[in-house]
């Protein structure tokens, strides 16, 4: 049977939101657990430089998550990066989340679960996944060292990882299906680059190859020309999908899957909060998924203290 | 003996590390990016220098973190 065990909050994810929240809650005495299926940090676990966050010049992601979970366990909050969440039960009293090995009754539930990678929408993904299509630059880029790599993606992150695996690259093509949305200071670094082909307005029609990745075909959507690229392998950066799937049956959720919650971070259901990427809002970035942290953490602590009010008065 | 092919800045590969850590488990870190011996030993085992890996008896091997299975691996030993 499962050990059950109480806690003030639970807060799920440990990205930027999820441990700026922990800090908080660990700095206000509340007892505090944070449960993270994937990998400390979340999306930024494998940022290269963040040049955006204000403080530093440029920092890795991991030494910037790193500090901030030492804070947040200086102040007492427990992170678990290995047990699972099974599934979450919000609307009870207290609130329940069963992971593997334990039943924690939390009385709020922060959730801070953000956004996972999209993967290449071919039927091919899953043969060649770990045998040319990667989703990790930091951790498999290494492995192409000389090699012909493919980036696809135009955001900042795709752009940011091009430019991250040109020192690796031998050639690397850029591939993205409309034009790049990247900030203009990445583009610039990326295109100064003779190792790196830009083919844009390119969709990805297949991948090929016999143990592993060999080519991808391409469609160039201007000229109609069909083309098959020698790779390597293929970095995959076309965006993020909110992780949110533990929650649906729990939460409204918007049409684009994320949790709708104000300012506030407050849910439809008192004693939940969403904080960070996983929150339907318009500007998604590391300083806002801090900002949200930070509003849920003291509002979850405002919470609590009425909950305890209410518990002494009857 | 465990053996996990790695390098330094990789996140999953220390995410192993501290999971077996975690579960006190000794175990030999193996630098693919410093070591030509340790990449050669991991091409040979998973055909591949995706990391982390893995194994102990170089035949039996676990790319990546995938916590069901590393327990599986580690309860063959």
């Amino acid at each position: 049977m499962k050990e059950r065990i109480h806690k003030d909050v639970v807060i799920i994810g440990a990205g930027m939101a999820g441990l700026t929240a922990a800090l908080y809650c660990g700095r206000m005495n509340l007892d505090t657990l944070v449960l993270e299926n994937g990998l400390i940090g979340g999306q930024i676990a494998n940022a290269t430089d963040i040049e955006n966050y204000p403080g530093f010049v440029s920092v890795r992601g991991g030494d910037l998550i790193s500090t901030i979970q030492t804070q947040a366990e200086n102040f007492g909050a427990v992170i678990d990066e290995f047990d699972e969440i099974e599934k979450v039960s919000l609307k009870t009293s207290p609130k329940i989340i069963e992971t593997q090995e334990r039943i924690y009754e939390a009385d709020v539930v922060i959730i801070a679960s953000g956004m996972n990678r999209r993967k290449l929408p071919l039927p091919e993904e899953k043969k060649f996944s770990g045998r040319g299509v990667h989703y990790c630059e930091l951790c498999d880029g290494h492995a192409y060292d000389g090699k012909i790599i493919a980036v696809a993606g135009g955001g900042n992150a795709a752009v940011d990882a091009a430019n991250f695996l040109t020192k690796y690259a031998k050639k690397l093509y850029l591939i993205h299906r409309s034009e790049l949305r990247a900030d203009d200071f990445s583009q610039k670094r990326l295109r100064a680059n003779e190792k790196v082909t830009i083919m844009l307005q390119t969709d990805i029609k297949a991948l090929r190859g016999d143990k592993r990745l060999e080519e991808v075909e391409v469609f160039d959507k201007k000229s109609g020309e069909t083309k098959t690229l020698s790779i390597d392998g293929i970095f995959v950066n076309i965006g993020v999908e909110p992780n949110t799937q533990l929650f649906k049956d729990e939460l409204t959720l918007t049409a684009s899957g994320r949790i709708p919650a104000g300012e506030d971070c407050k849910t439809e259901i008192a004693g939940v909060f969403a904080a960070g990427d996983v929150r339907e809002k318009e500007i998604r970035q590391l300083t806002t998924a801090a900002a949200d942290g930070t509003t849920a953490a003291l509002l979850a602590e405002k919470y609590l203290s009425k909950l305890k009010e209410t518990d002494l008065n009857g | 003996m465990v053996k996990v092919y790695s390098f330094e800045g990789c996140p999953w590969c220390d995410k192993v590390k501290r999971f077996l850590d975690a579960r006190g488990v000794e175990y030999e870190v193996r630098d693919v990016e410093e070591s030509e011996e340790a990449a050669k030993e991991c091409l040979k085992i998973s055909g591949d220098l995706a990391v982390p890996v893995t194994t102990i008896d170089g035949v039996n091997y676990v790319v990546g973190f995938d916590k069901r299975k590393i327990e599986e691996l580690l309860a063959t030993a």
